[in-house]
């Protein structure tokens, strides 16, 4: 059950001060890290939505992501629609394909619905990659970030670009949190926890687990839209499997099912992938050699992990 | 598209050289899947292994065919120690973190493979007597691509026997039926499964040396194989030898015919069928358990 727990509050506040902090004094290159953490989060939460809350590991939210993308990239670019109109309609778009996706695989469970998913982002990457108007596989350009100069605000500037990132994933984060506090998150956690006893009560499971996709893709689709707004460029490159693997694995360092952890396992990776970059292109061997220890030494995550401490700790405060 | 038979029998002839490829890989994987329900991702980096190994012990020993008989060894020990270090202790713990931890062997193998080798593909010799040409029916068709396809219809034939006529097959096919009731009956379904284990990353490894000559040896090789192959076992459904059979035989002729008929979408149309597969029958088409 989801529960905004002051350490919750805590963490995120720590996270995004630091992020905050860490633009604002930083250069340009430190300011794009911080964008590519927030993008990371958002989809990660979203992941964790349905995968921590929902019991639905998938592995087309990269494509999902990428679809999004394309969606507003190609309302600006090509189709010459105004931002507002192109962000609603990418929303929409994300939230049709994950409801699509969710409808058709809800009944599937365990390494099935990961397989189901996994084929539907392929196709996904498929078309986007052979629909020439979109540029198929050279990828499409031409895309421009929002104009908020009537508020003062010049998002062409890289830090103003920054901390609209970081206020867009507390406000994702804000609306991920009310709405599993709500009836609709609470009914969910119960079919993870026990499905046929929520159907004993006269729930729809399928229905539930569909809409939850739905949400969790609109959320998907919002990092999309930061996306493509922050390389200017958007190519098949976003829709493939491997995005969704790298989403899932934030999840998972930074804690499945609660919320908070995939923004600090975003920042860990990205930041890991920056230090040891910096200094070898083998990131991926530290980076697998973590996720390995992760999931052997109990798969909780480094904030599942924290809380897991201060938890047992209360616990045997509260006997002695 | 009106072209010649011949054409079309290059075509079929392609088709079942993909088949028999998938058929080494996704044989070993279903078996694991259906025997221990252990999730092993990590199988199309032991493929790319088993390229290597071969590339390295061809270009040593100058022997395609020792090269042949040493890549399966080398990557069954490299299975040997990842199933002492890391699979034995996951087998117990859900699909997800099976998926996540072999997840993370991919990314550790790969660049391991690419610290040692090098990001550069590398080419392996076809052996001299399979380097040209031959006929077949009226049509010019490489040897090499023949004798691949030999390769996998010998395992094929010799699995399908050992499975179906021996006593290990019985008891696999016990293991896979319900391992619980097999190891009631006195069946070691751990020793088992280790066997069946080796005997599966030895073919990925055999799969990949002879890949190699073919497509050469490139460390996209374990994450390229990896879709198609788990769409193989999919399809087939977990733990079935005729499930890999079918599947690699639909899968590669679906890839290889829609790569002619309608360029560009062969790829979705695996991803269909795979879709429709799971929704329609999601225990595969011709799964192990009755």
């Amino acid at each position: 059950m989801f529960h905004q727990s002051p350490l919750k509050s805590l963490t995120l506040a720590a996270v995004i001060v630091a992020l905050a902090l860490y633009a604002t004094l930083g250069g340009y290159f430190p300011r794009d890290i911080v964008v590519e953490i927030a993008l990371l989060a958002i989809l990660a939460l979203s992941l964790d939505f349905v995968a921590g809350y929902g019991g639905m590991v998938s592995l087309c939210h990269g494509a999902i992501y990428g679809v999004s993308a394309y969606a507003f990239a190609g309302m600006t670019a090509v189709a010459g629609y105004d931002a507002a109109t192109a962000t609603l309609a990418a929303l929409a778009i994300a939230a049709a394909f994950g409801l699509f996706v969710g409808a058709v695989t809800a009944n599937i469970s365990g390494i099935f619905f990961i397989m189901a998913t996994l084929a539907f982002g392929q196709m996904a990457y498929v078309v986007v990659f052979e629909w020439r108007a979109l540029g198929g596989d050279d990828g499409l350009s031409g895309i421009e970030r929002y104009d908020l100069s009537t508020l003062g605000i010049d998002l062409n500037d890289s830090l103003q670009f920054a901390l609209f990132c970081l206020v867009v994933l507390v406000a994702v984060y804000g609306v991920a949190a009310l709405v599993l506090r709500g009836t609709f998150g609470r009914t969910l956690t119960g079919i993870r926890f026990n499905e046929d006893r929520m159907r004993a009560l006269g729930l729809s499971a399928w229905s539930h687990k569909a809409l939850a996709f739905a949400f969790s893709s609109l959320l998907a689709g919002v990092a999309g839209i930061l996306a493509a707004q922050h390389t200017l460029f958007v190519s098949p490159e976003l829709l493939v499997w491997t995005v969704s693997g790298e989403v899932l694995i934030v999840v998972i360092l930074g804690g499945l099912g609660t919320l908070v952890g995939p923004i600090v396992g975003a920042a860990l990776l990205v930041l890991l992938k920056h230090e040891v970059g910096a200094y070898t292109n083998h990131w991926h061997l530290i980076i697998g050699l973590f996720l390995i220890a992760a999931v052997m030494a109990g798969g909780r995550g480094v904030y599942g992990q924290l809380e897991h401490y201060l938890l047992q700790k209360a616990e045997r405060r509260a006997n002695a | 598209m009106v072209a010649s038979i011949d054409f079309w029998l290059t075509q079929f002839l392609n088709g079942l050289q993909l088949s028999m490829l998938l058929f080494l890989l996704s044989v070993g994987l279903t078996i694991i899947f259906g025997l221990m329900h252990f999730v092993n991702l990590a199988h199309g980096a032991l493929y790319m292994v088993g390229a290597y190994a071969g590339v390295t012990a061809a270009a040593s020993l100058g022997s395609f065919w020792l090269a042949l008989a040493i890549a399966p060894i080398a990557v069954m020990a490299v299975g040997m120690f990842l199933y002492a270090t890391v699979i034995r202790h996951m087998r117990r713990s859900g699909p997800m973190n099976q998926v996540l931890v072999t997840l993370g062997l991919i990314f550790v193998i790969v660049d391991l493979v690419r610290i040692i080798w090098g990001d550069i593909a590398l080419g392996m010799e076809q052996p001299a007597i399979l380097s040209g040409p031959v006929e077949l029916l009226g049509v010019v068709y490489p040897a090499y691509r023949l004798f691949v396809i030999g390769v996998g219809a010998a395992v094929m034939l010799a699995l399908s026997l050992v499975l179906s006529r021996t006593q290990i097959g019985a008891m696999v096919r016990a293991g896979v039926e319900n391992d619980a009731m097999a190891a009631c009956m006195g069946i070691n379904v751990e020793r088992l499964f280790f066997a069946v284990f080796c005997v599966g990353c030895a073919l990925a490894g055999l799969g990949g040396a002879i890949a190699a000559p073919v497509f050469s040896a490139t460390p996209s090789m374990a994450t390229d194989i990896l879709i198609p192959t788990l769409i193989v076992v999919v399809i087939g459904g977990l733990g079935s030898l005729r499930g890999a059979i079918a599947g690699s035989l639909i899968v590669g002729f679906i890839q290889t015919f829609g790569a002619v008929v309608l360029p560009g979408f062969a790829s979705v149309l695996i991803y269909v069928l795979l879709a429709g597969v799971l929704i329609a029958k999601p225990s595969g088409l011709l799964p192990a358990r009755g």
